[in-house]
C-alpha cells in the first residue's frame, strides 16, 4: 500500500532547542494512527509538520511518494485537513465558515454552498447554516471545524486532541464520524492524544512520543537515569542495563513490554540484562496478560493471555526477567 | 453675552437657511478629506497588512518612522509640499499649488501613517489561531492577507474613519496648499480661521457647528463599528 507519509530523520528545533527528533516514520494510506504521549512530547509539532504548516528543521518528507519541496507545500497542504484542539471560527455564519476552504480552491459559490451544507449535515449541524459561528458552544464549534475540514475531502485528516474539552458523548460522536469517513473514503487519519483508552477502539496503531522522540514501547517501562561507561551502560536509580550498542546521549530508557522474557525455572540467569524479581500484579485485558514484576525497577510485561507461561505465575512468585537486545530505546 | 447669543442665532440662520457659501465650504472639506482618506485606505490597508504579516530586515526602522509620522505636524506637511508644488519647486510645473488636488496630496500624506499604523496594530492584535487557520484551509499568501483583512474589517474601517476625522479637522495643510480661495479651496477650518480674523463671527460659528456635527457623525460611526465588532 502507498504510504501517505514517509519521513526520514525529521527534526524540529525552536532556535537551538530540539523539540522533535522522530527519525524514520511511515504512515500507510488509509491507516488510523494515534500519536500518544504526555504534554510537551512533541505531538502537536509533529501534527503541524504533517499538515505542512510547520517546516521541519531537517529531514525529508514524502507525501504519497512525492517529496516535500518548497514549491509543492501549498498543494500538499490543500490535501490535508487539520482539526485544531481549540479551533478558530471566522466572524461570520456557520455556512460561510464551512465554505471558506472550498472557495479558496476555486469552487463556485453555488457548489461550495452545496458541499458545505452536505458537510454540515454529516456532522449533525443541519439548520445551523445561518447561525453566528462565534455564538456556538464548544462542542458545536468543534463540529463546525470538523465539517469545514471534511468538506474539503482531504486525503489525510489530522485531529489534535479530539478527546479534549468534550464530554464523552461528543467524543464518541466525533470519533464515529472520523472512523466512518476513513472507511468510506479511505482517508488517512492521524490523531493526537494523551489518553489512549479514550480513542484506542478506533485506531489501527499507536505511535508513542516522549521528549520529542518516537519510543517503541508503552510508557510503563520508562526509567530515567544516565549513561555510563562511554554510553554502553544505562544506569537507572536501581539497575544497570547493558546497551546492545553504545549511544552518545540520553537520559531515559524505554523497554518494550512485549520484548521482555520471563523465566520461572532458572532462579538467576547468566544472560546480560537479566534481573530477578517477583510478580506483583497480574491482569488480563483484550487477549493480553499484563504482568507487573518488581525486579529492582518495576517492569510491566505483556504476553498473550493464552500463553502457557501464565499457568506458572502467581502473585509473589520469584521470576527472572531478561530484556531482549531490541527491547531497549535510550533517548 | 448678547453678542454671543446674536452670533449663535445668525449662525443657525445660515445653517438652516442653507446658505450657499456655507455649504460650498462644507462640500469642499468633505470632498478633499473623503478623497484623501479613501486614497489612504487603498494604499494604507494593504501596506499595514503587509507590514503586520511579513518579517524582513529594516521592519523595526519602518515602524519607528511610521510612529513618528503619526504625530506629524500639519504645518510641516504643508510647508514641505508647498516647497515641492510651488512654481520654483520640482513639481511646480504640475500646477497643483492652491488647488483641491494639492490639498488632497497633503491630507493623504497626513492620513496614510494613521491608516497603516492602525491596520498594522489591528492585525497584530488578531487571534494567533486565525493565521494558522488561514494556512490550514489552504490559502496562498495573497488569500491569507485577504482573509485576515476581512476578519479585521471592523478595526480597519475604524482606522479609516479615524484618519478621516484627523484630516477634516486640520487647518495647516488646507491653508498652505489650498490658499483658502473662496469657492475653490476654502475648507471649513480655513474659513473659520479667516472669518474669525475678519470679525465675521457668525459665519465662523456656523462652520464650527457644522464641523462639530461632522465630528459627531464620525464618532457615531466609530461607535457603531466597535459595537459591530463586539
Amino acid at each position: 500500500m502507498t504510504p501517505a507519509y514517509r519521513m526520514k530523520r525529521i527534526s524540529f528545533h525552536y532556535g537551538e532547542i530540539p523539540v522533535l527528533e522522530v527519525g524514520d516514520l511511515q504512515i500507510a494510506s488509509g491507516e488510523i494512527v494515534a500519536l500518544a504521549g504526555p504534554n510537551g512530547a512533541g505531538k502537536t509539532t509533529l501534527l503541524h509538520i504533517l499538515a505542512f504548516v510547520t517546516s521541519p528543521s531537517s529531514g525529508e518528507i514524502f507525501f504519497f511518494n512525492d517529496r516535500l519541496e518548497k514549491h509543492n507545500v501549498l498543494s500538499f497542504r490543500r490535501r490535508v485537513g487539520l482539526l485544531l484542539q481549540n479551533p478558530y471560527l471566522f466572524n461570520t455564519t456557520v455556512l460561510k465558515n464551512t465554505m471558506w476552504g472550498l472557495r479558496l480552491r476555486g469552487y463556485s459559490r453555488a457548489v461550495a454552498r452545496e458541499k458545505a451544507s452536505r458537510s454540515l449535515q454529516r456532522v449533525g449541524l443541519s439548520g445551523f447554516e445561518y447561525r453566528d459561528a462565534r455564538k456556538l458552544s464548544g462542542g458545536e464549534t468543534q463540529r463546525v471545524a470538523l465539517s469545514r475540514a471534511l468538506a474539503l475531502d482531504p486525503d489525510v485528516l489530522l485531529l489534535d486532541e479530539p478527546a479534549n474539552h468534550m464530554d464523552r458523548e461528543s467524543i464518541e460522536r466525533t470519533l464515529e464520524m472520523v472512523q466512518e469517513f476513513n472507511k468510506k473514503h479511505g482517508t488517512t487519519i492521524v490523531l493526537t492524544t494523551h489518553d489512549i483508552p479514550k480513542i484506542q477502539h478506533i485506531v489501527h496503531r499507536v505511535i508513542h512520543l516522549r521528549g520529542g522522540m518516537v519510543v517503541p514501547s508503552l510508557p510503563e517501562n520508562l526509567f530515567s537515569g544516565q549513561l555510563m561507561e562511554d554510553g554502553s551502560v544505562f544506569q537507572t536509580e536501581r539497575i544497570s542495563v547493558i546497551l546492545p550498542s553504545p549511544v552518545s546521549k540520553g537520559s531515559h530508557i524505554a523497554v518494550d513490554p512485549t520484548k521482555i522474557k520471563i523465566d520461572t525455572t532458572v532462579p538467576r540467569s547468566t544472560l546480560p540484562n537479566s534481573f530477578t524479581g517477583r510478580v506483583v500484579s497480574l491482569t488480563s485485558e483484550n487477549g493480553f496478560a499484563s504482568i507487573g514484576i518488581h525486579a529492582g525497577e518495576r517492569f510491566r510485561v505483556r504476553a498473550d493471555a493464552d500463553s502457557s507461561l501464565l499457568a506458572d505465575l502467581h502473585l509473589g512468585r520469584n521470576v527472572c526477567i531478561t530484556l531482549q537486545s531490541d527491547s531497549m530505546f535510550v533517548f | 453675552m448678547k453678542f454671543f447669543v446674536d452670533a449663535v442665532y445668525n449662525a443657525m440662520s445660515l445653517i438652516f437657511g442653507f446658505d450657499r457659501e456655507v455649504y460650498l465650504v462644507v462640500w469642499t472639506s468633505l470632498k478633499v478629506s473623503g478623497i484623501a482618506a479613501f486614497l489612504a485606505a487603498v494604499c494604507g490597508i494593504p501596506l499595514g497588512t503587509l507590514l503586520a504579516l511579513k518579517q524582513f530586515r529594516g521592519k523595526q526602522g519602518i515602524l519607528l518612522v511610521l510612529n513618528t509620522l503619526m504625530a506629524l505636524p500639519t504645518v510641516v506637511v504643508g510647508l514641505f509640499f508647498y516647497a515641492l508644488l510651488s512654481r520654483r519647486g520640482p513639481l511646480g510645473d504640475m500646477g497643483l499649488l492652491f488647488t483641491p488636488e494639492g490639498i488632497v496630496i497633503g491630507l493623504f500624506v497626513l492620513s496614510l501613517p494613521i491608516v497603516v499604523n492602525l491596520t498594522l496594530a489591528a492585525i497584530q492584535g488578531m487571534d494567533p489561531r486565525l493565521f494558522l487557520t488561514c494556512k490550514l484551509l489552504g490559502a496562498g499568501p495573497a488569500q491569507q492577507a485577504w482573509m485576515i483583512m476581512r476578519e479585521a474589517r471592523f478595526a480597519v474601517t475604524a482606522a479609516v474613519v479615524i484618519a478621516f476625522g484627523r484630516v477634516i479637522s486640520e487647518v495647516g495643510i488646507a491653508m498652505m496648499l489650498g490658499g483658502n480661495i473662496k469657492g475653490f479651496t476654502r475648507t471649513m477650518t480655513t474659513a473659520i480661521a479667516l472669518e474669525t480674523s475678519k470679525g465675521e463671527f457668525e459665519l465662523g460659528l456656523a462652520l464650527g457647528l457644522l464641523l462639530l456635527t461632522v465630528a459627531f457623525i464620525v464618532n457615531a460611526l466609530l461607535f457603531f463599528i466597535q459595537r459591530g465588532q463586539g
